[in-house]
């Protein structure tokens, strides 16, 4: 049908089940083209959900306890010299360097007890598949990560922007630049990534626009080859993707959304600009990522993942930290401030974490070195019940004491907000296993 | 009624064969049927013989009668149920035909004692509580857990009746037992309402409860096999028909469990199977199966559906090969395609068997060639050409794994390359090919098919890609639980990992070059079931007995080599048999399991006796497909046949693989590509390992497959914006365009006329010639004025270059280019 290979079965983010999907295409007639099968979508009433995901690695680890959960009560070589302020929210606390945070903090649900990481590695995967990168051995082909799972199971064929854009560029550590793998759904579902490759095959190559036009008009009467050799649905869905691409090349909507210049200036000074550089082998502090990531799900994108500075301070952890926080912070806050005024706040879920926490006891170097015990990560938007913290930890920020909530947990949430049926939504692996999308984790009753 | 005015002639003859006279019905279960309990039940089948001798269901159209009354019941869907005890006659009536069977029911006042395994866990199964997305995955669901699908009975009783003191039960008031509770969803259940408080299951869980939860007695009769009624059919577009599914115990006992077994179908385009076992068909034919599950036993119903226009004219078969495939069109009724002219051939032929575009030279000696056996031989030049090797190479490269993880692979990694190549080249028989795989030893620079089991480390990897490669079984569910699909266990599982559990290490310099050896001693796995160890034994056979000094490995590839095993050829021919027509005859091609039918059972036979006879010969393989008048018919379809998926009545086209497509680019537009560390010229197809997709993105996007799995369907197929985007846009593509030594700078200043040179450029990009309208268009094209990028007019020369290189552009983004046809 839709999706000739690899059929996921279950219920789509549509609420649509497989079953209701051959009804309309495969039992009909058996030959329908793309294009008909997508009129057929439209009429029988099956509207593909609006929502979006912005995700955001906070990359090599931000220190929970020197964001969103400090220890006053833990002695001073654990808890770091800085002071917590209060919040938009009475009774809710967080670093005196995240003011902008703090002043929206109804629109915030900080959780101070994720869980998961086996590893202790440094890997965006985890924060971008909900599945450790060790431990029970990943199905073959690898997880997808969820732009992957969103563009497999979400996407509306033949718009001018990508379902899923992913906006970090390479770094010199591999992982910190990665915008998600497409695991075994493989690179049809991959990210499109402005700042990789396949940039320059966005804006027109040496050739005027008028001359494109001309070309699309000669393919055209060139093309005439009989479609129906091909009874796959392949040759329907190139001719879809040409058309995509035409309209990505001649509508400029998709470089429009990456373009900052054409937004209000008084809203990119809320941004902030950050710096577009690679902090070290690790991500940008780009703040203008946070207004690009708006300007696509504005556009159409479904899934948008960012990966923000280098937060493995090992050393010198608290003046490092300076040097992140406060871009971050404002960053950040602007994305959910301006989702909230343009009413986006239902439809787009935002979800910023690292891959762990960070120890407790400051090293010998003022550093805090890795701690996959317990970490944090802060979720907004969706329409989730915010303002509010989840989880805890012990005196010493060491251990969750309340409600540990595991990555999956938050991916659950997620794309059962998206509509997808986590009980029968199924992703077949290389080896044709089929695979639930989440181990086995639950929607989180606090968020919905 | 005047709607019959508008149905057309064929429908007309539709519905006149489903519904005419039936000249005769016929019940199933056959002879008397005998109901014992209570609770005893039995789906009957009809079925009905019509005048012209076709075979229909009349399962759900049948009126029944069961005299004398107050014996037993028959529903409307024909599911016999015991009221009381005594003989009574069942008869069925459809179209004026009428059957009747006896029926006895004994002991209807008893209630048959209940056994945990044989009864109860079924219904967890049929209601999907104990599925993968619910309490079967292996954390269980909110704190209650069952075993994946039933598997583990024992585990189960555990869990339901003593975990969590025995809460989930209550035998004093057996219905307000949590279990039912919640599977009724009469306390709130994530999972909804699984059980309706009606049903029978509802009803048997009551009583089983009731009854304090009886796990039955270890001399109860044990799941032998089950049976399904009809096996087999021919059946009519939109047709129906309803299964009957026995289930025989250990005791010779036989019980009905059509409404507790579970349906799927392979094909899901073509078929519908409800929880009832009532089958509906679509529109489309072909040949579809029902895998029909219950317990751990899986068995598969096989439906063909013709399609029933005329065949005639089919071109005399070259080989058993198109024997096999025509008499299979001639029982559809699909006409195949015509032949395919020589244009098409050549240019199928070569990118099929040699992974390139014909040239220029090869295409016109071809198309002027007389000689009726020019196909043929052409078949065999590029056989014998390197780049057959190149190809074949290629593909299996990425599936053995040839990955190069770090740098220091790349010794490695060549080596493999190269020698499967040379392997190729030199047709060494197949089998060997696979023994010298699997019996590695050595360092992998004296024996490079060592590099295998570097990128394949552990023994359960092993097995699993053995497996599914060379015998076409995917084995990866019974690493953890009885496989569903299929009869492999556990310890079928474990025991096959044993071949591979003696193999040893030795770290050599340089460090990456392990010495792989067969280290002496007993081969054993550890069953993670059972915690006990297993000798090896192959699929379907005894445990072996080898000797501790001989490498079990050879034993595997001695049992491989068998002529007698039913997977080893099987699964290469299938392999082949899709590499040429994009579709196997077991579809996936690498995944032959029972309960997934073959579309051609004698071909896949017959191809792999044939393989097994010439000694295990690749090339005769691709010899006898690609001679085949099968192969050589068109892509296009005829007024019949574009619904054929699986007939092979036509050639299926398909899209030209990401280092096919790359190769014909660089040809067509006659710039060379470039791969680092490769000499200039090299062609993406003979590329030794994956390393190469990382800096091209062309490979990457198009998807080559980058060597990290088994399976053919890690090169994906499938198309993305981002493609679209580098055709039609790419700055690569357009400065190859665009380069002065590009085609389009040489036709440009080329002095022969511009149809001469289209008629050039045609050849090199389809094999073929223009058509008329064809040259018209590229024609008046070139002779456009054209305007530079400031609006000046440009020169004639200069404007004919930009000419060339739109109709180049235009030509590259072709479906007729872009796919193998």
């Amino acid at each position: 049908m839709l999706t000739i290979k690899g059929q996921p079965t279950g219920r789509f983010c549509d609420g649509v089940t497989r079953r209701d999907f051959l009804k309309i295409g495969g039992l009909a007639m058996g030959g329908l083209s793309l294009p008909q099968i997508l009129r057929a979508e439209a009429q029988s009433g099956i509207r593909k959900s609006p929502k979006s995901v912005i995700m955001i690695y906070m990359a090599g680890a931000p220190p929970h306890q020197d964001l969103f959960d400090l220890k006053m009560d833990a002695p001073l070589e654990i808890r770091g010299p800085y002071k917590p302020i209060g919040t938009k929210v009475p009774g809710i606390q967080i670093s005196e360097h995240m003011p902008h945070c703090a002043r929206i903090m109804d629109k915030l649900v900080p959780i101070r007890s994720m869980v998961g990481s086996l590893s202790g590695d440094h890997d965006s995967h985890i924060c971008y598949t909900g599945h450790s990168a060790r431990g029970v051995p990943a199905p073959p082909g690898g997880w997808p990560s969820i732009g992957s799972v969103m563009t497999k199971l979400c996407a509306e064929t033949g718009k001018a922007v990508p379902p899923f854009v992913g906006l970090a560029p390479n770094a010199g550590h591999p992982p910190y630049g990665s915008p998600g793998h497409p695991g075994f759904l493989g690179p049809a579902c991959a990210a499109f990534r402005p700042n990789g490759v396949g940039t320059s095959d966005l804006a027109l190559n040496g050739i005027t626009s008028d001359r494109l036009a001309d070309r699309q008009a000669l393919l055209a009467s060139f093309d005439t080859f009989r479609r129906d050799a091909d009874h796959s649905g392949l040759m329907d869905a190139l001719d879809v993707f040409d058309q995509q691409a035409f309209n990505v090349l001649t509508s400029s909507r998709l470089l429009d959304a990456l373009d900052v210049t054409k937004e209000d200036p008084k809203v990119r000074e809320r941004y902030g600009k950050g710096d577009p550089k690679n902090y070290g082998d690790g991500a940008p502090r780009n703040n203008e990522h946070f207004l690009v990531a708006r300007r696509l799900v504005e556009a159409g994108a479904r899934c948008v993942t960012m990966n923000f500075g280098r937060w493995d301070f090992h050393a010198r952890n608290h003046s490092e930290l300076l040097t992140h926080l406060p871009l971050f912070d404002q960053g950040y806050s602007a994305l959910i401030e301006d989702l909230h005024q343009r009413g986006l706040d239902k439809d787009v879920a935002v979800v910023a974490w690292g891959e762990f926490g960070r120890t407790p006891t400051i090293n010998q170097d003022g550093g805090r070195d890795h701690w996959p015990r317990v970490g944090c990560g802060v979720v907004a938007g969706g329409g989730f019940k915010t303002g509010q913290v989840i989880g805890a930890t012990d005196r010493l920020g060491g251990e969750p004491t309340e409600r540990p909530v595991h990555f999956g947990e938050v991916f659950a949430t997620l794309y059962h907000w998206l509509g997808i049926d986590l009980a029968t939504v199924t992703l077949p692996d290389l080896s044709g296993r089929p695979h639930y999308l989440v181990d086995g984790w639950l929607p989180m009753k606090e968020l919905i | 009624m005047k709607l019959t005015h508008v149905i057309p002639a064929c429908l007309l003859a539709l519905v006149a064969a489903a519904f005419g006279k039936s000249a005769s019905l016929q019940i199933e279960p056959a002879g008397a049927l005998s109901l014992r309990g209570k609770d005893a039940r039995q789906q009957l089948l009809i079925t009905a013989t019509l005048d012209d001798g076709a075979v229909r269901d009349a399962t759900h159209k049948a009126t029944y009668t069961a005299t004398p009354a107050g014996i037993v019941s028959v529903d409307a869907n024909g599911v016999v149920a015991a009221i009381a005890d005594g003989t009574a006659t069942i008869s069925a009536s459809s179209d004026g035909a009428t059957a009747t069977l006896a029926v006895k029911v004994e002991g209807s006042a008893n209630l048959r004692p209940i056994n945990f395994a044989n009864d109860i866990v079924p219904v967890f199964t049929k209601a999907g509580c104990n599925s993968g997305g619910c309490h079967g995955k292996a954390s269980g669901q909110n704190g209650f857990k069952l075993s994946l699908l039933g598997f583990e009975p024992d585990e189960d009783y555990e869990h339901i009746v003593k975990e969590a003191r025995g809460r989930r039960v209550f035998p004093a008031a057996p219905e307000n037992s949590l279990l039912l509770l919640k599977g009724a969803a009469q306390v709130p259940h994530g999972g909804g309402k699984r059980l309706d408080p009606k049903s029978a299951d509802y009803a048997l869980l009551v009583r089983w409860v009731a009854q304090g939860m009886p796990v039955g007695r270890d001399t109860d009769p044990k799941l032998a096999s089950i049976e399904v009624l009809p096996r087999k059919r021919t059946m009519a577009l939109r047709g129906e028909q309803q299964l009957v599914v026995l289930a025989r115990y250990s005791d010779g006992a036989v019980q009905d469990v059509t409404h507790s077994a579970l349906y799927e179908p392979n094909e899901k385009t073509m078929a519908e199977a409800g929880e009832d076992g009532h089958v509906a068909l679509s529109d489309q034919h072909g040949d579809v199966a029902i895998m029909v599950r219950y317990q751990d036993k899986a068995t598969v119903f096989r439906a063909t559906v013709p399609l029933g226009a005329p065949v005639e004219n089919l071109p005399a078969p070259r080989n058993y090969v198109d024997e096999l495939v025509f008499a299979k069109l001639k029982t559809m009724g699909v006409p195949p395609s015509p032949a395919s002219d020589d244009a098409t051939f050549i240019r199928r032929v070569s990118i099929d068997i040699a992974g390139r575009l014909p040239t220029l030279d090869e295409t016109r000696a071809f198309l002027a060639d007389a000689d009726p056996a020019k196909r043929d031989k052409l078949i065999d030049a590029l056989l014998a050409s390197p780049e057959y090797a190149d190809t074949f190479a290629n593909k299996w490269s990425a599936l053995l794994r040839n990955k190069r993880a770090k740098p220091a692979d790349a010794a490695g990694t060549f080596a493999f390359h190269g020698w499967v190549r040379d392997s190729l080249r030199a047709n060494k028989p197949y089998n060997e090919f696979v023994r010298e795989i699997l019996a590695a030893s050595g360092d992998i620079a004296e024996n490079p098919p060592a590099a295998w089991y570097r990128q394949v480390k552990e023994p359960q990897q092993q097995l699993e890609d053995a497996a599914q490669l060379f015998l076409g079984q995917r084995l990866q569910c019974a690493q953890c639980h009885h496989h569903p699909y299929e009869k492999w266990s556990q310890a079928d599982y474990y025991s096959f990992a044993a071949f591979f559990g003696q193999i040893g290490r030795k770290a050599t310099e340089p460090k990456d070059r392990e010495i792989i050896f067969h280290k002496r001693g007993v081969a054993t796995a550890i069953n993670k079931k059972t915690k006990q160890p297993v000798k090896p034994a192959a699929l379907g056979t005894g445990p072996l007995e080898i000797a501790p000094d001989d490498d079990p490995r050879l034993a595997l590839a001695d049992w491989m080599s068998n002529r007698a095993n039913p997977f080893f050829a099987r699964a290469v021919v299938n392999r082949y048999w899709k590499h040429f027509f994009n579709r196997g005859i077991v579809e996936p091609e690498d995944d032959l399991r029972e309960t997934n039918p073959p579309s051609n059972p004698e071909l896949l036979d017959a191809l792999a006796e044939r393989f097994v006879g010439s000694g295990y010969d690749l090339k005769a393989l691709v010899r006898d497909i690609t001679q085949s008048r099968t192969y050589q018919l068109s892509a296009l379809p005829n007024e019949h046949n574009a619904g054929d998926r699986q007939g092979f009545s036509r050639y299926y086209a398909k899209r030209l693989t990401a280092e096919v497509l790359l190769d014909a680019l660089n040809a067509v537009t006659r710039t060379p590509g470039t791969f680092a560390g490769m000499p200039p010229g090299t062609r993406a197809i003979s590329l030794p390992d994956n390393s190469f997709n990382s800096s091209s993105y062309f490979l990457s996007v198009f998807g080559r497959p980058d060597s990290s799995s088994a399976c053919e369907c890690e090169r994906t197929q499938e198309a993305s914006l981002a493609q679209a985007l580098h055709l039609l846009n790419a700055k690569d593509i357009q400065e190859k365009l665009a380069s002065d030594s590009g085609v389009a700078a040489q036709l440009a200043g080329d002095s022969r006329s511009d149809e001469e040179k289209l008629r050039e450029l045609y050849l090199a990009a389809y094999a073929r010639q223009p058509d008329a309208g064809e040259l018209t268009l590229a024609k008046t094209h070139l002779d456009k004025p054209r305007k530079a990028a400031d609006g000046q007019p440009l020169d004639a020369a200069k404007g004919k270059r930009l000419g060339y290189e739109d109709i180049v552009w235009a030509i590259l983004n072709t479906k007729e280019f872009l796919f193998n046809h």
